[in-house]
Formats: structure tokens, C-alpha cells, sequence
């Protein structure tokens, strides 16, 4: 019903141009040049007016309903039933709207029936009036703008005030993200740190967080989230060990040895080592690297576990390769040319120069595309989802199976727990990656900004 | 400088038919000249007409840019220095060169002067090193100003400390010959004066071989000078013939002011 | 004002130590660009094994496996189940006791009642009694005709055959030593039993030694007890060494009689007069033998043999079914068809009838989702950013935040749909809505990005002229700067948007990740995408959807090129240098 009053608000706002444009025009009777502003731009305002209010309207109305009328779901639950746990209360209105929307509930008695009537009814009400107080909002902006139609009219100053507001919104919306992203992981996490120390979860040895579970509470002694932190430095460890020699050595040979013709071939390749989806190393790490890694192991006698930390990190840093290959090629392209000039000019062979004056002038450059790549590893999710493990394991071993952080946070979330017990450990964990991975992030730009100041 | 012609020393670098291609384009066209030691010799003429590109030819830093090609005979010391058992790293330690720009590596002063010694294995040990520095500080004229800090950056001097710091670092890899490609343009008035009076006390020294854009620094520096337009070298005298008896036409429109 | 302390040695960079070092100085060179080539050899042959690894797998997905045989479908039938299972019997009237008829009826994919189904629907099936008529095969029967169990091994019969009948069982009997190779067989499998059994010999040997050196300490009912382990030991150990023995000498005899296979070794079939048979006991001339496929009566005296080196407990297709396969295969009634089926069906558990179709809709949802919110707000915001905002702090944190944004793990992005989107404003669970909001997000910060780039490259003097015609900053923007800098700004969205179609973590946080097998109708609907399709398919235990899961990721991958060729496309066609 809802998407068909968007399409009318859609209808609307064209309907409302062209009627403003005609009427701007027979205001105007004939000599355009009377009007201050141009016929469009009247048609163009009232149209964005038509739209602000329409879509403004039917966005928030449905945002605001939606949460209120999971509030009134909660409070139709019949008292009848005693007290209940929070997650057993989630069930009863997640199987009531299942039956209400005719899908299948987990479960059906009464009170799933009570909630699912509830339901029906308010998403009626809802609907009808929604529809109705948007269609209004709309007609009402039409008749408003439209009314102000003249020959004076700065039409055209005010559509482009509006479109700046639009754009300086459109800009505020990737703080907004940032916003939303802190708010919602600090609110599960300073949650989750209400019942349990944070020393337990930063410092404890053992990570095992649902065994034992019941209704919510978690024991302190089995959230230590050490195991969680090493396996994923032990991963990023090998990832780096990988990418930064091959990544660098590529930049290099690209940006000081390589022909044109030789660039124009190994570019492209790096750029589709970077394009490949990372479930697809993923799938490249469990299904040939794995078990390729195990089978080599066992003629030479080691141990290799088929979900080892190294068949994981070779191949997030293969994945990581032309990060660092293209993140250094441009921080060593940007080195003057001056500067090389100089160390040829004085006798220097192309290695002497690479090594003495362009690395370390380039050196925050390329620091800081390394750290991109530890943040980068640190946060990959993929990869480690399909070939690591998933046991918290406490080893330096790169042969046996390591779980990380990711992992975790993807197996709390998709796993077969009340999704309001995995949330607290599931979304602290995102927030230290978050934080940790911000550190680097600022560090890494921070780098990068000061060096490209340097030779600008 | 002179009235008179200077003694002619012996010829440091005989040229004969050199002519330079970028990809299409033509850059040098079949010019002779012989360069001679212990003295300092101009190239002047109009921008673009290939005086740059002929001095980096000498001591073959055009093989850095992949689109260039260099076909004639260069001979330095009757050795041809295009020849296939030339090595142009060891060919650049002989011939240093002092760019445009003054270019100083993001290193300690020392360092910037200690570099061409370190990778030519010059200093037996950190005695020799410092006094190669010292010494090359000096002749540069610069050691006074920067004996208290020689472990601080060499991009934080002034514009013509760096030249200089530039020049040190030069005849710090002790060459025979020192190329400059407008050493001065990038410098003010005060340290253009510094910078001429050290180039003209390395002519005592050195063959010196200088680009430049300013026809009176030609004339205060220089013994012999060179005119190119067009990519073509006209005119090859004594500097104070250039300046005050040209023969060819564009050399008297050049030196006049008439154009350039 | 200058002393020239130095005169230039002129032998100093031509002398001989000169030389020397030179040449060290040249070789340091070639190490340089020895470790670069060697570093690109090794990112090239990561990409190739990568490469060829998925789409040696994928190219097995492009046929599909049928059985052809005649079936009663009545007019109006509708449990095509069962007219499968009469057509099964009906063509394997042989097969006798359960497991043989389960195992007839494992050779068929549910697939196969599907077909019939569907053309029931779309009044295209042929009916009537005894119609012949193409029937699936199972994801296994399938693997073994592609060989992944390993292909049978055909071996040329030297001699020529007696078949007696010797109770349920059938003596076979060669002129020559046709049996030869299943001997050899039987006897490796002794030779490493018996092998085995000395290894377990030895560790009683080691018990006993153990013990033994405790005896001195020990004393009183203790040191009885040990005795009397130890003893047990030793007989155990006796007991091994001469079953070994025994077996070894088995191996080792030159005619040790009849001995038998087992199913834990290589499988021997025998194909006589039309008929399939399974050697259970073999000497080098006779052989026992178990009747899988009956002789169809012909006579010819032509025999020959085929093996199976893959022990029958190590494949789920047992040799009943390869007799069956084997027999039908050689009366050319099977074939292999290609397969559209992987293109317009949806997921499934069942391998052979999965398809992408469902995963592809699902991407296509959401990617329209992300692109009608991430292309207008990015370019709006590259903008404001670019044109209109104020050089101050707050302009400066909204960069840092872009850049920031742009760095953050895609799995954060996840977490924020899951708690913004899903739980506070109530959008559907696992819907391409949920996806395309979360993605634009993530794409937001590079289309930003970009479209700045593309922006700051038109050149000021276009905005001067269009300024100075009167126009005002919005016009000039508008009519002149976003035109020019159009083909940068879409260059970015393609890159942006191939980047989220191979986006998996996020969408795995909004559950994409449960098992669907409708096709979405709208982006409200329960959906899933390809990379999601790719890792649930990665995550299957059926061996069978390891080709498809390759072939899935080829699709996606080929998406992606096209993305990439359109957007190199675009900016080759386009680009202005000013």
C-alpha cells in the first residue's frame, strides 16, 4: 500500500512542475522576460517542496511507526503470563508478526494470537493513516509554494538555496554513519561491560562466551578475549609477512625498472588481484591453499592443521599484495625527480638511489600504506571466516587452527543463539575492532597527508 | 673576466656530429664544440633550444629518460663515453652535475655531502669521511655557516645554502668535470652573487660547464661561451667575443635583446 | 672566499679498486631487480592458481547428466515422485532387498520429478505408458561419470570365459591369468595388513618394556600383577607376529588358491554376455563372482574387465550403482546435456537442481537499492564538499571522517545495519532493502571520494567563464562543472559498485546468509546475493557444489570485469587532460 502512495508522491512532484511551470508562464502572459525567475525554476521549486514534504513525511512517518508499534506489541503481551525474560518476550512479538503476516511462528498459542491481532490492527491503522497524512503533506506544500508564484518571485534563488541545503545534508550524512556506527556498537558494548568486568574481556585467557548461557548472563571467567586478539595478530602477522616484501619489491621494480610496456601488463594484473571479492580468496584459502599447505606438511613430516593460521594469512596477503604494491608505487612516484636526478648526477646506479634516497624520503608513504594493510587484515572478514577456526585456541603456532575476531563476531551473529545474548559479545568485539582499526586508520592518513605536504 | 683570450688548456670534451631525438622530436642538431679544462664555459640561448639537453648528454643523464636517444661521438679525454664498455654510474662520478633546482636529499647535511664518498667507497675511514666533507663544505664556501649543524636536515637551509650545500655534495664524489644547469635561477639576487664567485674560483680547478639563462652571468663567469638556438649551436667563442664582436645574426639579435 | 683544498685525482673512479667496486655496486643493482621480478613472478602465480583453480572447477557446471529410460505418466498425474520410482523399478527390475532398490532410487535426482512437473505445467509433457523419457541423475551418480571417484579402469580378458553357477554365487574360470591384477591387489592389501599388524606388534613390545623396567621397584601383589601383563602382552604380540606371518606367506606363495576382495580394496567388474558381475574371491585363473546387472541373454563368448581403484567404502557410489551406470553408459542411455538449469533455478540443498537465478535477482535488488541512494548522495556531498563548503574545520572533519569512513572493516558496516537498520527503524530481516542501505554506506565514502577528484579537475576557468556569463554558483555547478566531471564521477560509482556486488561480511551481519529459494519479488523480500551464494555453496558439505560454487564465483567475476571494462571504457573514451 505504501509503495503506492510513494508512486503518487512521485506522480505528484512531476504533476507539480509542469502546473507551476504553466502557471509561472501565464503569470508571466506572454513576456518571459516580466518574471524574475525563469519558468522552470518556479516549477522546479514547488516540486522540491512537493517532494521534501511527500517523501519527508512518509520516511519518518514509517521510521517512527515502526518503533512504535514494536513498543505496543510489548505492552499487548497479557500479563497473564508472569514475568518474562526480555529474550522470551522478542519471541512471543517476532512469532506474533509472523502470524499476523501469515509466515510460519515458531510457536502459536494465545498470547502469539493476542500480539499477532494487535498487530494487524495497528499496521492498518498505520498504513491508512500514513498514506493519508503524507498525501496531505504533499498537496499542502503544492498549494503553499504554488501560491507564491508572481512575477517578482525569486523563484530561482530559493530552489538554489534549497538544493545547497540538500547538498550540505547529503555531505553530513557520512558523519551520521560515523555516528550511527559508535552509537550502536557503544551501546551493546557499555551493556555487555555492565555485567562484566572489562579487565575479564581484555585480559582473560579463555573465550567460550555462550557455553552455559542462561537467559542472558554470561560467566566473566569465559569472555577473555586474548585468544580472539593473538590468533587475529598472528594472521595479520603472516598476511604482512606476505604483502609487504612481495607488495614493495613490486612497487620498485614498477616505479624504477619496469619499461611502459612492462607497466601496462603488470599494472592491470595487480588491479585484478585487487578486485577479487574476498570470499572468493575465501573459497581460494579453504579449498587449495588448506588443503595443499596440509598435504605438503605431511610429506614432510609436520602437522599441518586444514584450517591452520597460515593457509589463512598467505592468502589474505596475497589479497593484500596490490594494496601495498599500489599504495607505495604512488608514494615512490611521488618522490621528485629531482631528488633522483641528484643521486644519478652524482654517480649513484638505480639501486643506490632506490635505497638511500627514495625509500627513506618516501618512507611515511609507505609506512602508512602498511598500516592500511594491518588495518585492512585486521578487519577482513571473509577469508578467515572460511578458513580459519572457529576454537579459541591460544598458540604462536602459524600450523594450528587460530580463530579471530571477525570470526567470532560472524559466528555470535549467525549462530544459533537468542540474537539478544550473542549481541553484547558480538558487538563489543566489533567496537575494539572498530577502535583498533580507527587507530591505524588516523595514524596511516595522518602519515600520508604530512608527506604529500612535503612535496607539494 | 679578460680582455684577451684566455690560454687554451687541453680539451676536456671533444664533440663531433651529436644529435638528440625525444621520440618526434628533433633536439639537438649535428653540433661540434670541444670543452676545455681547468676553465668555465657557458651555454646561453633561448629556452628550449636545447642547451639543457645538451648538457646532460655529457655526462649521459639522458639515459634516465626512456624516450631520449643520442647518436654522435662525445669523447672525454679521447675516451668515447657513449662507447658499449662505458659505464655511465662510473662516467657520472667523473662528470658531476648541479641542477636547476637546488635538490637536496631529505637527509642530514653531512649525509647530502658524505653521499657521492660513501657509494664511490672514497673515504678509507670516519676520519677520511669527515674530512672529505669538511674540505668539500668549505671549498663550497658553506662550512662556516653550517659547521654547528651538520646533523640538521639539509632541506631546512636557504635556497642558496642548499645550491650550495648542492655544489658540496658535487665535489665531495671528487670529479674532473662539473656540470650545472642554471645553478642560479631558483635563487635570489645575494645568493646568485655567492653562488657566481664560487663558480668562478672551481674554474681554477675544475672544467666547469654551466647553463644559463642570463647573458651578464655568462659574461661575469665565464671564459667561453656557446650559443644554441634552436637546437643548433651557432656561435662558439671566447665570452668576450660573444658579447661584443657576434658574427652570426641570431647570436647579435640574442645578445642585443631583440629576442630570447 | 673559497679555498680549493682538493685537486681531482683522475684515477680515482677509473683505477682498478675503483672497478671492483663498481662491479659490486652493479651486482647489488641486479639483486634489486632480481627480488622485484621475483616479487611480481609470485603475485602472477598467486593470480593464476587462483584463476585456474575456479574455473577448472566451474567448467564442470556446463553439463548436466541423464538417464534416458521409459516411464507410465498418466494425463493427469500429479506425484511425479512416484512415477520416477515405478520407472525405476520398472527398468531395474533386478534389483532385490532394500538396499539395492535404494540404491536404484539414489541413482535419480529429485530434479527429475521437478523436470516433469514443470512441463506438466507448461503442457509440455509427453504422456502416456512406456514413454520414453530423460530422467536426472543424482549430484553423485554425476560426480562418477565425471570421474571424480576415479574412471574405470577397462583391462582386455586374454582367455576365453566358463561361467558355472556354484549356488548364488558364479565360478568363473580363464584360459589365462585374467585375474592376475585382482591378485596382485589382494595381496597388496595383505602385504599392508600384515604390515599393520607388526606395527601393532611392536607397540606390545614397547608396553613390555615399560613394564619391565618397573618390575625392580615393585613388590608383593603389585609385581605379580605386572608379571602377568607383561605375559599378556607377550601372547598378544605372538599372537600378531603369527598372523602376519601367515598373511605374508599368503602374499608370497605362488598359488595360494582363492582369495578374497574386499570392499575395503579396489572393486573388479567382469562384463559377460551382457550382464555385469562383482569378483568377490580371485585366483589367477578362476574367480567367484557376484551377479550385479544379469546377462541379457546374448551369447557371444566376448569378455572383458573393468576395476575401480577407489575401495567401494570410500564413494557414495556403491558397485551396484556403477554396475547400473556402467551397463546403461555402454548402451549409450546416458548423456551428458548442458546446463541451463544453473541459471534459472534457485538455491536448493540438493546440488544438481541448485541454481544462481534466485542470487542474481537478489543482487540485482540490492545493488539498485545501493546505487538510487550511494550515486545521488555521494555526488550531492562530492559537491557541497568541492563547490560550495566553507575552507574551515568542520568541512575539515567531514574529509577526515570520508577518509575514515573509507577505511573502516566492512563487518562494522554490518553491525550498524543490523542495530540501526534492523532493530531500531524495523527493516525486513535478510531483505535486499537491509543490503542496499548497508552497502551504499559502505560505497558512499569512494564514490565521495571520487567524484571530488573528478570535480577538482575541471579547471577553474570554466567556472570563471560560466560565473562571469551571470550564471549563478548553483548554474555554474549544475550546467558546467558536474557535466565535465561526470565521466570521472561514474568511473568511481562502477569501481564503488563492483566493490559492494562482491561485498559478503556486512550481509551476513543483516541475515542475507539464511537459506532461500524463493526469487525476491521486490527488495523487501527475503533474498539472497551471489558472493553470499558463493560462501553458503563454499560452506556445503556435498562434494557436488564445489563446481558450482566455482562456477558461481566465475559469474561474479565476470560481472565484475564487465563492470571494470565499462569504467576503463569510460575513462579512456572521456578522459580530458586540461
Amino acid at each position: 500500500m505504501l509503495s503506492w502512495v510513494a508512486l503518487i508522491v512521485v506522480l505528484m512532484i512531476a504533476g507539480s512542475f509542469f502546473a507551476s511551470q504553466q502557471r509561472a508562464r501565464g503569470v508571466a502572459q506572454g513576456d518571459l522576460a516580466a518574471l524574475h525567475s525563469r519558468p522552470a525554476y518556479h516549477g522546479a521549486y514547488t516540486a522540491l517542496w512537493v517532494a521534501i514534504a511527500g517523501f519527508g513525511v512518509l520516511v519518518l512517518g514509517l521510521l517512527l511507526s515502526n518503533i512504535a508499534i514494536r513498543s505496543a506489541l510489548f505492552a499487548a503481551i497479557p500479563d497473564s503470563l508472569g514475568p518474562l525474560s526480555q529474550i522470551e518476550r522478542d519471541l512471543i512479538v517476532s512469532d506474533g508478526v509472523a502470524i499476523a503476516s501469515g509466515e510460519v511462528a515458531s510457536r502459536s498459542d494465545a498470547a502469539r494470537e493476542a500480539v499477532g491481532a494487535r498487530y494487524g490492527t495497528l499496521m492498518m491503522v498505520r498504513n491508512v493513516g500514513l498514506a493519508l497524512l503524507t498525501l496531505g503533506a504533499a498537496a499542502f506544500a503544492y498549494m503553499r509554494s504554488s501560491a507564491q508564484i508572481s512575477l517578482p518571485f525569486r523563484a530561482r534563488n530559493r530552489t538554489e538555496k534549497i538544493v545547497q541545503v540538500l547538498l550540505m545534508v547529503s555531505a553530513a550524512i557520512a558523519i551520521l554513519t560515523t555516528i550511527g556506527i559508535v552509537a550502536s556498537l557503544l551501546g551493546q558494548t557499555l551493556a555487555f561491560f555492565s555485567d562484566i568486568p572489562i579487565t575479564k574481556f581484555l585480559f582473560g585467557t579463555l573465550w567460550s562466551p555462550l557455553s552455559g548461557v542462561h537467559s542472558g548472563s554470561m560467566d566473566p571467567d569465559k569472555v577473555g578475549a586474548i585468544p580472539l586478539f593473538a590468533g587475529t595478530l598472528l594472521i595479520t602477522f603472516i598476511a604482512m609477512l606476505v604483502a609487504v616484501p612481495v607488495g614493495l619489491f613490486a612497487a620498485i621494480f614498477l616505479s624504477d625498472f619496469a619499461s611502459q610496456r612492462a607497466r601496462s601488463i603488470i599494472k592491470p594484473m595487480l588491479e585484478i588481484l585487487a578486485g577479487i571479492p574476498t570470499v572468493v580468496y575465501g573459497f581460494f584459502a579453504a579449498i587449495t591453499v588448506a588443503p595443499f599447505l596440509r598435504d605438503t606438511g605431511a610429506a614432510v613430516g609436520l602437522t599441518i592443521s586444514s584450517e591452520s593460521a597460515l593457509a589463512a594469512g598467505i592468502v589474505m596477503g596475497i589479497m593484500i599484495i596490490p594494496f601495498i604494491s599500489s599504495l607505495s608505487d604512488d608514494v615512490i612516484n611521488a618522490v621528485p625527480q629531482s631528488l633522483r636526478d641528484g643521486s644519478y648526477g652524482l654517480g649513484a646506479t638505480k639501486a643506490e638511489t632506490i635505497r638511500k634516497v627514495i625509500l627513506p624520503a618516501a618512507l611515511p608513504g609507505i609506512v602508512s600504506a602498511v598500516l592500511l594493510g594491518v588495518s585492512r587484515a585486521i578487519g577482513e572478514t571473509m577469508i578467515v571466516v572460511m578458513a580459519a577456526g572457529q576454537g579459541a585456541n591460544l598458540t604462536a603456532n602459524p600450523f594450528e587452527a587460530v580463530t579471530t575476531v571477525t570470526v567470532q563476531i560472524v559466528a555470535l551473529i549467525t549462530g544459533d543463539t537468542e540474537a539478544a545474548t550473542a549481541a553484547g559479545p558480538a558487538f563489543t568485539l566489533g567496537f575494539t575492532l572498530f577502535c583498533v582499526t580507527l587507530i591505524f586508520n588516523v595514524i596511516a592518513l595522518r602519515l600520508v597527508r604530512k608527506y604529500q605536504e612535503s612535496y607539494d | 673576466m679578460t680582455e684577451s683570450n684566455p690560454p687554451l688548456p687541453r680539451a676536456k670534451f671533444q664533440c663531433r656530429g651529436v644529435n638528440v631525438h625525444y621520440a618526434t622530436t628533433h633536439a639537438i642538431k649535428d653540433n661540434d664544440i670541444d670543452i676545455y679544462d681547468k676553465s668555465v664555459t657557458s651555454f646561453i640561448g633561448p629556452s628550449g633550444c636545447g642547451k639543457s639537453t645538451f648538457l646532460r648528454c655529457l655526462n649521459r643523464m639522458n639515459d634516465t629518460i626512456e624516450i631520449c636517444r643520442v647518436t654522435g661521438d662525445i669523447r672525454l679525454d679521447d675516451v668515447d663515453i657513449y662507447g658499449s664498455d662505458i659505464d655511465p654510474v662510473q662516467l657520472r662520478a667523473r662528470v658531476g652535475m648541479v641542477f636547476q633546482k637546488p635538490n637536496p636529499f631529505p637527509k642530514s647535511i653531512f649525509d647530502n655531502v658524505a653521499y657521492g664518498p660513501r657509494i664511490h667507497g672514497l673515504a678509507e675511514n670516519r676520519a677520511d669521511l669527515d674530512a672529505m666533507v669538511e674540505s668539500s663544505l668549505r671549498s663550497a664556501g658553506l662550512w662556516d655557516e653550517v659547521k654547528d649543524r651538520l646533523s640538521s636536515s639539509g632541506t631546512g637551509l636557504s635556497g642558496g645554502q642548499q645550491q650550495r650545500l648542492c655544489i658540496a655534495r658535487a665535489i665531495a664524489t671528487q670529479p674532473e668535470v662539473l656540470l650545472m644547469d642554471e645553478p642560479c635561477s631558483a635563487l635570489d639576487p645575494i645568493a646568485t652573487e655567492i653562488v657566481e664567485e664560487l663558480i668562478s674560483s672551481l674554474g681554477e680547478t675544475y672544467c666547469v660547464v654551466i647553463v644559463t639563462h642570463s647573458m651578464q652571468q655568462a659574461n661575469r663567469i665565464s671564459e667561453r661561451t656557446a650559443f644554441f638556438h634552436l637546437g643548433e649551436l651557432v656561435e662558439y667563442e671566447t665570452t668576450h667575443n660573444i658579447f661584443n664582436t657576434p658574427k652570426d645574426d641570431r647570436t647579435i639579435g640574442y645578445v642585443s635583446g631583440r629576442f630570447g | 672566499m673559497t679555498e680549493i683544498s682538493m685537486t681531482p685525482a683522475p684515477s680515482i673512479h677509473t683505477g682498478e679498486a675503483a672497478k671492483a667496486r663498481l662491479k659490486k655496486r652493479h651486482n647489488a643493482e641486479k639483486r634489486l631487480r632480481a627480488y622485484g621480478i621475483i616479487a611480481i613472478s609470485l603475485a602472477a602465480l598467486a593470480l593464476m592458481a587462483l584463476l585456474y583453480n575456479i574455473f577448472a572447477r566451474a567448467v564442470n557446471v556446463r553439463t548436466e547428466h541423464y538417464i534416458t529410460i521409459a516411464a507410465d505418466i498418466a494425463e493427469d498425474e500429479n506425484d511425479f515422485l512416484k512415477v520416477v520410482k515405478s520407472a525405476a523399478k520398472e527398468a531395474f527390475p533386478f534389483a532385490s532387498g532394500r538396499t539395492q532398490r535404494r540404491q536404484v532410487y539414489g541413482l535419480f535426482s529429485d530434479g527429475a520429478a521437478d523436470d516433469m512437473r514443470n512441463a506438466a505445467g507448461a503442457g509440455t509433457l509427453e504422456t502416456g505408458e512406456s514413454v520414453e523419457r530423460r530422467f536426472l541423475l543424482s549430484d553423485d551418480v554425476d560426480l562418477y561419470l565425471r570421474g571424480t571417484f576415479g574412471a574405470p579402469e577397462e583391462r582386455d580378458a586374454q582367455g576365453s570365459l566358463t561361467v558355472t553357477e556354484d549356488g548364488k554365487k558364479i565360478l568363473l574360470e580363464s584360459t589365462a591369468a585374467d585375474f592376475n591384477a585382482a591378485v596382485g591387489v589382494v595381496k597388496a592389501g595383505l602385504a599392508a595388513q600384515a604390515e599393520r599388524l607388526r606395527e601393532e606388534a611392536g607397540r606390545q613390545t614397547a608396553g613390555v618394556d615399560a613394564l619391565t623396567t618397573r618390575l625392580p621397584s615393585l613388590e608383593g601383589p603389585e609385581l605379580e600383577d605386572t608379571k602377568a601383563q607383561i605375559e599378556g602382552f607377550q601372547a598378544k604380540r605372538a599372537q600378531l607376529l603369527a598372523q602376519a606371518d601367515a598373511l605374508d606367506a599368503t602374499v608370497t606363495a605362488q598359488d595360494s588358491g582363492r582369495m578374497k576382495l574386499t570392499n575395503r580394496m579396489p572393486s573388479f567388474f567382469v562384463r559377460a554376455n551382457g550382464g555385469i558381475l562383482k569378483l568377490t574371491e580371485v585366483s589367477n585363473t578362476t574367480a567367484l563372482a557376484k551377479p550385479l546387472v544379469p546377462s541379457d541373454g546374448t551369447q557371444t563368448g566376448a569378455w572383458s574387465l573393468f576395476s575401480l581403484d577407489r575401495p567401494e567404502t570410500g564413494r557414495p557410489v556403491k558397485d551396484f550403482q556403477v554396475a547400473l551406470i556402467e551397463n546403461l553408459r555402454a548402451k549409450d542411455r546416458i548423456e551428458a546435456v548442458t546446463n541451463w538449469r544453473f541459471f534459472t533455478s534457485s538455491d536448493s540443498t540438493q546440488p544438481e537442481i541448485a541454481g544462481i537465478y534466485g542470487a542474481l535477482i537478489g543482487s540485482m535488488w540490492t545493488m539498485l537499492v545501493t546505487f538510487s541512494l550511494a550515486f545521488p548522495i555521494g555526488v550531492m556531498a562530492a559537491i557541497y564538499l568541492e563547490e560550495f563548503a566553507p575552507r574551515n574545520r568542520w568541512t575539515d572533519f567531514i574529509e577526515v571522517n570520508i577518509n575514515n569512513l573509507a577505511a573502516v572493516p566492512s563487518i562494522v558496516f554490518g553491525l550498524l545495519g543490523l542495530a540501526v537498520f534492523l532493530h531500531f527503524f524495523g527493516v525486513p530481516r535478510s531483505s535486499p532493502l537491509a543490503g542496499g542501505l548497508v552497502l551504499a554506506l559502505m560505497t558512499l565514502p569512494t564514490i565521495i571520494i571520487a567524484s571530488r577528484a573528478s570535480i577538482r579537475a575541471v579547471p577553474p576557468s570554466i567556472r570563471s567563464a560560466a560565473l562571469g556569463l551571470g550564471a549563478s554558483k548553483v548554474q555554474t555547478t549544475f550546467h558546467h562543472v558536474l557535466p565535465l566531471a561526470m565521466p570521472g564521477i561514474l568511473t568511481g560509482t562502477i569501481i564503488g559498485m563492483a566493490q559492494a556486488l562482491g561485498e559478503t561480511a556486512p550481509l551476513l551481519m543483516i541475515g542475507m546468509v539464511a537459506f532461500i529459494t524463493a526469487v525476491p519479488e521486490g527488495v523487501t523480500d527475503s533474498a539472497t546475493v551471489l558472493p553470499v551464494q558463493v560462501f553458503n555453496w563454499a560452506n556445503a558439505s556435498e562434494r557436488a557444489f564445489d563446481m558450482r560454487t566455482a562456477a558461481a564465483i566465475a559469474v561474479l567475476l565476470g560481472f565484475l570485469v564487465v563492470m571494470n571494462m565499462l569504467a576503463i571504457i569510460l575513462r579512456k573514451r572521456f578522459e580530458r587532460r586540461w
